[in-house]
């Protein structure tokens, strides 16, 4: 009779409804691959300089990037800096941005949204001001505005869009406790003396977590790529440090080859481009899957 | 508003008395006397004090120095918006017509090849750097096939513009401005240039539309007044079109807003890369030279804007949904 | 009397991710002309799916699997029967000419039933533009040449060439053509006018005061018996041969229900002739009805007049379900049926009541019995009601 029971029913829909969907294996198969080359990184591309394995290891100086051969086998960049090193080194920058990005927007989103939802009052209508106030200008602006205001680099870039991310989820786990606020198993809580604090870990956040958790998916995504932006631009990383916006845009002067071979250096923006777009699109694919799963208006057709 | 304000001011509290008084700077001769300026507009006073000062300043549109643009923010914004305005005034109805198009029918057939097609589309468009697809747009259609080069209009012709006495710049749009001019030959430059830019946002900014769009129209398939429709024997047609799309419209109309900001984010990388010399280019140049007062006076610039949109996304809602009328 | 309806072993199945969903099990129904056909049985039975079956408007996953619904159309007015359709056999367009025309239907939920952002004539005189186009370009071809006509002397001739046209074809893809192009658009005013003038009239008639201004209101302005009467004016619209009301009181309060169930009985006399109700209400039954068909877990258990059903039960659950209803008298304590209803992945084999009957012998568990007629037009689906 065990395998009747309604909860565990529910789970093995829900992941039948996760991976009926190809897109959502595809995903994951991915993101494996990623996550075993960043954890695998100094196997793959032993780092030259073992106190800062992050910069790219460069032999010359010529500005002219070199085609793929046996020792380089993506080819240089622009200053020979070696591109298949970036990209390894790269996809732990890559998954460094979206954890530490999606963590603190995570924190700062569910502890504010909770608090704003579960009490109410004067404190909901403050937080929720607040946030329509950080969702009145556009993510990328806002964020290049706090990066400029607190000087460049990698670390203020994560800093920055942590600080503008949190707004998103905010207002979804805050609609997601009104909801659950009335209802009896709560009020049952409340009743039973159990205090404020113990209520929301136990009971309230795990019910409302579910769509903030799929946002979280879909968002790191467009973290990893607002980040990328923000690198292309030059207010990232410096040069020659593996993180593939700043690679796309050593590459940028080199989009036309020269007269007669349009297309010579096509390797220096393609290769790290679509480390990019694999990266993004993985955890995309994954998001958009469960976003399908838990969306209970699709569920039951 | 005042939220914003106080936000984007508090911002550049954490900057120092000199920097803040180059906000205030309009002329470089002025440059030179940023101690007078701490004084004059007392940076060393307290916050509250020097806040409501800002606000004055703000209200009378004296926004700071661009050192980018070597003129004052205001003017500059004046000069590289139409830039902006054309771009975005020819992609945003490609994408709405065609987001709105794919989701419909995407939405009217579930599971089908189609809206399999339309998905896939949509998560690449979603995962798709904007920057990275106009670079390797720009690869294909400027390096490779030399069709589409990146700028506003050809050499020859803003050679033209710029010292005609004929050519009368109603607009500051050069597609209008062709036109009301006579000089079909430039809307048509200018059309050229304008292909890769506003394919690149249709591409990247239709995917969000098309997918809020396909769910709501999957919602409202399986509603009840459909069933009475179809018990009506009304044709496929009318069930999709006149029943189910102009209810699932209500939703595309919420993320309005969204879009704007889409479109803003979208210009700055498209600006970048096709060197078209509007906000969003002088926004990102703006902030990797660290120009402070115009990303500030942008953020603000942005929020009227996202303010005015909401207000805009009000009116057309009491027009689709009769719900509101009343209320 | 005649028959109107015929369904023959009609089997319409769900595919969902649980399985296949054997929702309808060879049902056999005939519904005869004029009467007051009612149907009953517990939420989940298949009642909605049998009506929606018939108009053939079941929805994405269900499908029809086989089986045949024969419709007796009316010739003029005659009562010799012309040859009868297998509604499952044509095409969606003559589907589309059936439904709101010659059968039509209204829903339980009134709040659900109407698009909430168009205005309620807009949607009552949908009804008249799908079906009536020929009848009213007729109708207005007779203004047009009257003599207090005020139509300018400068359009009139073009109006009339749009109107023949229609008279002669609704379908014309001239007219749809004009449809198109912004001033040519015009000609379609005087069909609105005529089909606005009809929809305040059906409105009129089902006893709605201010009918103007309820054609110009929306959905959320009216009260929910107000809009159930909307959604009984868009199914009355074309004067239907048939009317089937799929639970369309079970949400209304009683005086209301009452309300409705009155203008139903007085509308059967006047405009349609025959009316399928589907309720699990017995009271309702035992009042409106003629006759009676009680269904169990997607099969028929038991067909036959209203008041042979409620003295005579002959089916193991219709006794059953007879006896759950308090009576005024109630002396016992209230029967339930023992056990729930079976899930329609897996039903039980042979006849599906057989895990809940007292009577239940070996042969219900291995064949399903067929529904005949014992006597009187008595029919019962069981092996122990002999």
């Amino acid at each position: 009779m065990l395998e009747n029971h309604p909860k565990l029913k529910e789970i093995r829909f829900t992941l039948y409804r996760i991976f009926k969907n190809p897109t959502a294996f595809m995903g994951f198969a991915l993101l494996l691959v990623f996550t075993f080359i960043a954890v695998f990184a100094p196997k793959i591309a032993p780092p030259k300089n073992l106190s800062n394995p992050y910069m790219i290891p460069h032999h010359g100086y010529s500005v002219t990037p070199k085609a793929p051969s046996e020792k380089h086998i993506f080819g240089t960049t622009t200053g020979q800096y070696d591109i298949f090193y970036g990209i390894v080194w790269g996809t732990r920058t890559a998954f460094r941005i979206g954890i530490f990005v999606i963590s603190i927007a995570l924190l700062i989103g569910v502890s504010i949204g909770t608090i704003a939802g579960y009490y109410g009052g004067i404190i909901d209508e403050i937080i929720m001001r607040l946030v329509d106030v950080v969702f009145a200008i556009p993510f990328l602006v806002l964020a290049m505005a706090i990066v400029v205001a607190f000087g460049r680099g990698l670390d203020n870039i994560m800093y920055a869009i942590a600080a503008v991310a949190w707004r998103n989820y905010v207002r979804v786990i805050r609609s997601g406790i009104l909801t659950l606020r009335d209802q009896d198993f709560i009020q049952a809580a409340k009743i039973m003396g159990v205090s404020d604090i113990k209520i929301m870990i136990r009971h309230i956040i795990p019910n409302a977590v579910f769509p903030v958790m799929v946002i979280a998916f879909m968002e790191c995504g467009s973290v990893v790529l607002t980040a990328a932006f923000m690198s292309f631009l030059g207010l990232g990383a410096p040069k020659g440090y593996a993180d593939w916006g700043q690679m796309v845009a050593m590459a940028r002067n080199y989009i036309v080859g020269p007269p007669g071979d349009p297309l010579k250096f096509w390797y220096t923006i393609i290769i790290p481009g679509t480390a990019i777009i694999l990266f993004v699109l993985a955890w995309n694919l994954i998001g958009d899957a469960l976003r399908d799963a838990f969306d209970p208006k699709l569920r039951r057709q | 508003m005042i939220g914003v304000s106080i936000l984007i001011f508090g911002l550049m509290m954490t900057f120092s008395p000199e920097r803040r008084a180059a906000a205030f700077v309009t002329t470089p001769q002025m440059a030179k006397d940023i101690p007078m300026l701490i004084k004059k507009y007392g940076f060393d006073k307290p916050f509250y004090v020097q806040y409501f000062t800002w606000i004055k300043e703000v209200s009378h549109l004296n926004l700071g120095y661009s050192l980018v643009a070597s003129r004052s923010v205001f003017d500059a914004f004046l000069y590289y918006f139409p830039i902006t305005l054309e771009l975005n005034l020819f992609a945003s109805p490609c994408i709405i017509l065609f987001g709105i198009w794919m989701g419909t029918i995407a939405g009217i057939k579930p599971n089908s090849f189609f809206d399999h097609f339309s998905r896939i589309f949509s998560i690449i468009g979603w995962s798709l750097p904007t920057f990275l697809f106009a670079l390797v747009l720009m690869m294909i259609f400027y390096g490779y096939f030399p069709w589409f080069p990146p700028g506003v209009l050809s050499d020859k012709l803003t050679m033209f513009v710029m010292n005609s006495n004929d050519f009368i710049r109603y607009t500051h749009l050069y597609t209008i401005d062709g036109i009301l001019n006579g000089r079909l030959d430039i809307t048509l430059n200018a059309l050229k240039y304008l292909a890769l830019p506003v394919l690149t946002e249709t591409i990247v900014i239709c995917a969000l539309l098309m997918r809020v769009m396909r769910s709501g129209m999957l919602e409202e398939m399986s509603k009840d007044y459909i069933i009475t429709a179809m018990a009506k024997g009304a044709d496929k047609k009318t069930i999709y079109l006149k029943h189910a799309r102009r209810n699932a419209l209500i939703p595309v109309i919420t993320i309005a807003g969204q879009l704007i900001a889409s479109l803003m984010e979208g210009s700055i990388a498209v600006e970048i890369i096709f060197n078209r010399q509007g906000i969003g280019w002088w926004l990102a140049s703006s902030a990797t030279q660290l120009d402070m007062p115009v990303l500030m006076s942008m953020c603000l610039v942005m929020a009227v804007v996202f303010v005015l949109s909401n207000l805009f996304v009000d009116l057309i809602y009491a027009y689709i949904d009769p719900r509101i009328r009343l209320s | 009397m005649s028959k109107l309806i015929e369904i023959k072993d009609l089997v319409t199945n769900f595919y969902t991710y649980e399985g296949v969903v054997k929702a309808l099990n060879k049902i056999s129904l005939d519904i005869d002309k004029g009467i007051t056909f009612g149907l009953v049985g517990e939420s989940g039975c298949g009642k909605s799916v049998t009506v929606r079956s018939i108009m053939r408007i079941v929805q994405s996953p269900g499908k029809i699997e086989s089986g045949q619904i024969f419709f007796h159309e009316e010739n003029n007015g005659s009562t010799s029967d012309s040859e009868p359709v297998d509604l499952l056999l044509q095409t969606e367009k003559y589907m589309r000419h059936l439904r709101g025309n010659k059968i039509s239907m209204i829903f339980q939920e009134p709040n659900a039933a109407l698009n909430p952002i168009l205005s309620i004539g807009a949607q009552v005189s949908e009804s008249f533009l799908f079906h009536k186009k020929k009848e009213m370009a007729g109708k207005i071809l007779e203004h047009l040449s009257a003599e207090d006509d005020t139509t300018l002397p400068l359009i009139k001739p073009f109006l009339r060439f749009a109107y023949t046209k229609l008279a002669e074809n609704p379908q014309s893809g001239l007219l749809k053509l004009f449809s198109r192009v912004p001033v040519l658009k015009l000609w379609e005013t005087k069909l609105k006018q005529e089909a606005r003038r009809r929809s305040v009239e059906i409105i009129e008639k089902l006893a709605i005061p201010n009918a103007r201004k309820i054609f110009d209101s929306f959905p959320h302005n009216l009260s929910g018996g107000m809009k159930q009467r909307i959604v009984i004016a868009i199914a009355l619209a074309c004067s239907p041969v048939l009317l089937i009301a799929d639970e369309a009181t079970s949400n209304l309060d009683v005086t209301i229900q009452a309300q409705i169930l009155e203008l139903l009985n007085t509308l059967k006399n006047d405009i349609i002739s025959s009316i399928l109700l589907i309720t699990h209400d017995l009271g309702v039954v035992a009042e409106t009805c003629d006759r009676v068909g009680v269904m169990y877990a997607g099969s028929l258990c038991e067909v036959a007049d209203v008041k042979e059903l409620f003295h005579n039960p002959r089916h193991p659950y219709t006794k059953a379900l007879l006896n759950s209803v308090p009576k005024r008298a109630q002396a016992k304590k209230l029967e339930t049926i023992e056990g729930s209803v079976p899930n329609l992945v897996t039903p039980p084999t042979g006849c599906r009541f057989h895990p809940r009957c007292s009577l239940a012998m070996e042969k219900c568990k291995q064949k399903t019995p067929q529904i005949m007629d014992k006597g009187n037009g008595h029919m019962v689906a069981c092996y122990a009601a002999a």
